[in-house]
């Protein structure tokens, strides 16, 4: 009797166990690098969120080569250093077969040399530095517009339909703001604008008075602005304090829901170029959204597309490679043909994607309204 | 002209919030000669309680700020009691890695509850702009000056006139004497680190109204509150203010006639020149004891 009744739960006991045993085996690990502190911290986790919602509807659909997808997310602070050390330890130690990461440029360049030493795909959704494609690092893929795809798409609309003449550039002082700042002073001055300041700040900074007192000194009629959420939303409402009517054209995170929320109504006729809105019209698009919603109570911004893209394409690639070795899906990476919310990836020998849209969107009344769409070519 | 005087004025205006963010360091220092390193992330629990009070609970905007400055006395007092207070005697570094400890802590646990996503404590002022002259100031910026200068004062004056302002000068000028005389020193530090938490706080709330609160930022205001107060001697309220107005105004300066790139710079650049010239800042009381 009592035999019989233990018999069963030792049975179950240890199928249990092998169950246990076999999934916690039986999964594809990603590595995601993204910063989860610092003054980029809250676009990292957008990023992550991103990831997730992706990561879930992989898994809804049976994963990847019959296993469960799995995501093993590190904090890189957009930081050099502490991106390389996240990254040594999701290769080393959790044994991922691909990386996404690691958001500011500057961190992603540092990742590079590491992704091409343990020889694991690296992709990133957000680093727009126009230079890390130029590395000739066979491992990396870049799931979004560079700097000076953005420029030479954007000048013209600017040039043209904003009628910006004289220029005042404001960009982050990091890779990323420079790059931005430098790729847009080209291709506009090209065009036959002139440049009448050229500034930076840093991550971080809380006040832009001596800033915008330049600005308004400059007799700038548009300032182009690299910059973050925070950041940019603190310059934003201190323009609007300040009183000054110069047209402000930014790159950066810029239309976001939390970037309206911050900014209030002072946001009002702000544009913004992002290779991602809410609002933009495509049924991908629809579905995105709705799911995110429906996930995280707010709209997705151009960092959550940028993750659920960069963990589909590695998924993708994985589940045409058959296998999780590293070579096969780095082959298969370099032929991807996918569809996001934003329009289709195709990656170039440098490992650059194309063939995606990029909106120029106004803030009116706390909506990003889209009021040019052009596709980047390379 | 029009563009020196409005630099002048931003200088000005930042400096006294740097003066104000740097008061709790600079007192808590003076005072106890405990280096606190938590002192930022004190700051962003003000700032993040100024904005669940007013922005999630609707409470109004100065019953909220005595609420955050109870609360973040409340909180000092137990840090001091209940940690500090073990590593007493012990020299410096106990209490600097006691205190970097608990602002990692604080940090995290900060992560953890509000997220890394910025607020912003809605201010009872107006922000559009105010002109005077050529210059531009907002009312909620003019409102916050007068708040630091507030805040100083009544901080200088709880120190220098009540029962406890010489209970504390007491205790930290010879222990033995004040507790012969019949203070109770143990409470006395925790009022001090109490005073210094609420001045952080507060500092964190009123700056939160015009810039944002979020978890994350408490490194950098304690960095440049470190400045400040290197710059204007530690433990001095004289100090404090004319240490946050030099490197509010030079980094105005710099930011409008050289270039803003790398105006974090001309703060330590000030710091190396003054621990140059004159290592103990320029208001040191030079009371160092045998």
């Amino acid at each position: 009797m009592r035999l019989s009744k233990a018999l069963p739960l030792g049975v179950l006991g240890v199928f249990g166990l092998g169950l246990v045993a076999a999934q916690a085996q039986e999964t594809v690990k990603i590595g995601l690098v993204q910063p989860l502190t610092g003054s980029v911290a809250y676009n990292g986790t957008t990023d992550v969120n991103g990831s997730k919602l992706a990561l879930d509807e992989i898994n809804a659909k049976g994963g990847v080569l019959g296993k469960k997808l799995e995501l093993i997310i590190e904090d890189g602070q957009c930081k050099p250093a502490n991106s390389v050390n996240a990254a040594e330890k999701l290769i080393q130690r959790d044994k991922v077969v691909a990386l996404s990461g690691a958001f500011c440029s500057s961190a992603t360049l540092a990742v590079m040399p590491v992704a091409a030493n343990y020889k694991i795909p690296l992709i990133t959704g957000v680093s727009s530095n126009a230079e890390l494609t130029e590395k000739g690092n066979r491992w990396f893929f870049r799931a979004t517009e560079t700097d000076a795809l953005l420029a030479k798409s954007f000048a013209k609309i600017l040039f043209d339909q904003l009628k910006l003449r004289k220029v005042a550039y404001i960009g982050v002082n990091d890779d990323w703001g420079r790059g931005g700042v430098a790729e847009f002073e080209k291709q506009m001055t090209a065009l036959g604008a002139t440049t009448v300041m050229k500034e930076y700040f840093e991550h971080g900074t809380s006040d832009f008075y001596t800033l915008l007192t330049k600005l308004r000194a400059s007799g700038a009629d548009g300032a182009f602005v690299a910059a973050e959420t925070q950041d940019g939303s603190i310059f934003v409402k201190q323009k609007a304090e300040f009183g000054i009517q110069t047209k402000v054209f930014g790159v950066g995170s810029w239309a976001t829901s939390d970037f309206i929320k911050l900014t209030g109504a002072s946001s009002e006729g702000i544009y913004a170029a992002v290779p991602y809105a809410s609002t933009m019209e495509t049924p991908k698009n629809k579905a995105f959204v709705d799911a995110y919603v429906a996930r995280y109570k707010e709209a997705p911004g151009k960092y959550s597309a940028a993750g659920y893209n960069a963990i589909n394409i590695l998924a993708d690639a994985i589940k045409r490679a058959g296998s999780t070795d590293a070579e096969k899906i780095r082959e298969a990476l370099t032929k991807t043909d996918y569809e996001g919310p934003n329009g289709k990836f195709k990656f170039d020998a440098k490992g650059q994607a194309s063939g995606f849209n990029v909106v120029l969107v106004q803030l009116r009344k706390g909506v990003p309204v889209v009021t040019a769409t052009t596709s980047v070519e390379q | 002209m029009d563009l020196f005087l409005q630099l002048l004025a931003n200088g000005l205006v930042i400096g006294t919030f740097y003066a104000l963010s740097a008061l709790g360091l600079t007192l808590v220092f003076g005072l106890m000669r405990v280096v606190n390193f938590a002192h930022g992330e004190l700051y962003v629990i003000g700032g993040l309680l100024g904005w669940a009070l007013t922005e999630q609970l609707g409470l109004n905007y100065f019953l909220a700020l005595a609420v955050v400055v109870a609360v973040l006395a409340a909180i000092g007092y137990a840090v001091d009691r209940l940690m500090i207070e073990r590593v007493r005697g012990q020299g410096e570094e106990p209490t600097i890695l006691l205190t970097i400890g608990l602002s990692i802590f604080i940090t995290n646990t900060a992560l953890l509850i509000v997220g890394t996503t910025p607020q912003k404590v809605p201010s009872p002022f107006e922000s559009k702009p105010l002109f005077l002259g050529p210059v531009v100031v907002t009312q909620s910026r003019l409102f916050l000056v007068f708040m630091c200068a507030a805040l100083i004062l009544g901080a200088h004056l709880l120190i220098q006139k009540t029962t406890l302002g010489r209970a504390m000068r007491a205790t930290f000028q010879d222990q033995m004497a004040a507790q012969l005389s019949g203070i109770r020193t143990g409470r006395i530090y925790g009022f001090t680190l109490a005073l210094g938490a609420a001045l952080a706080g507060a500092a964190g709330m009123l700056l939160g109204s015009i810039y944002v609160a979020q978890a994350t930022i408490g490194g950098l205001v304690s960095l440049k509150a470190f400045v400040v107060v290197i710059l204007g001697g530690m433990g001095s309220f004289a100090g404090a203010i004319v240490g946050g107005l030099i490197l509010g105004v030079s980094e105005a300066l710099w930011g409008g006639y050289v270039a803003t790139g790398y105006v974090d710079a001309i703060g330590f650049a000030l710091v190396i020149v003054m621990l140059l010239v004159r290592p103990y800042g320029l208001f040191s009381k030079r009371a160092e004891r045998a």
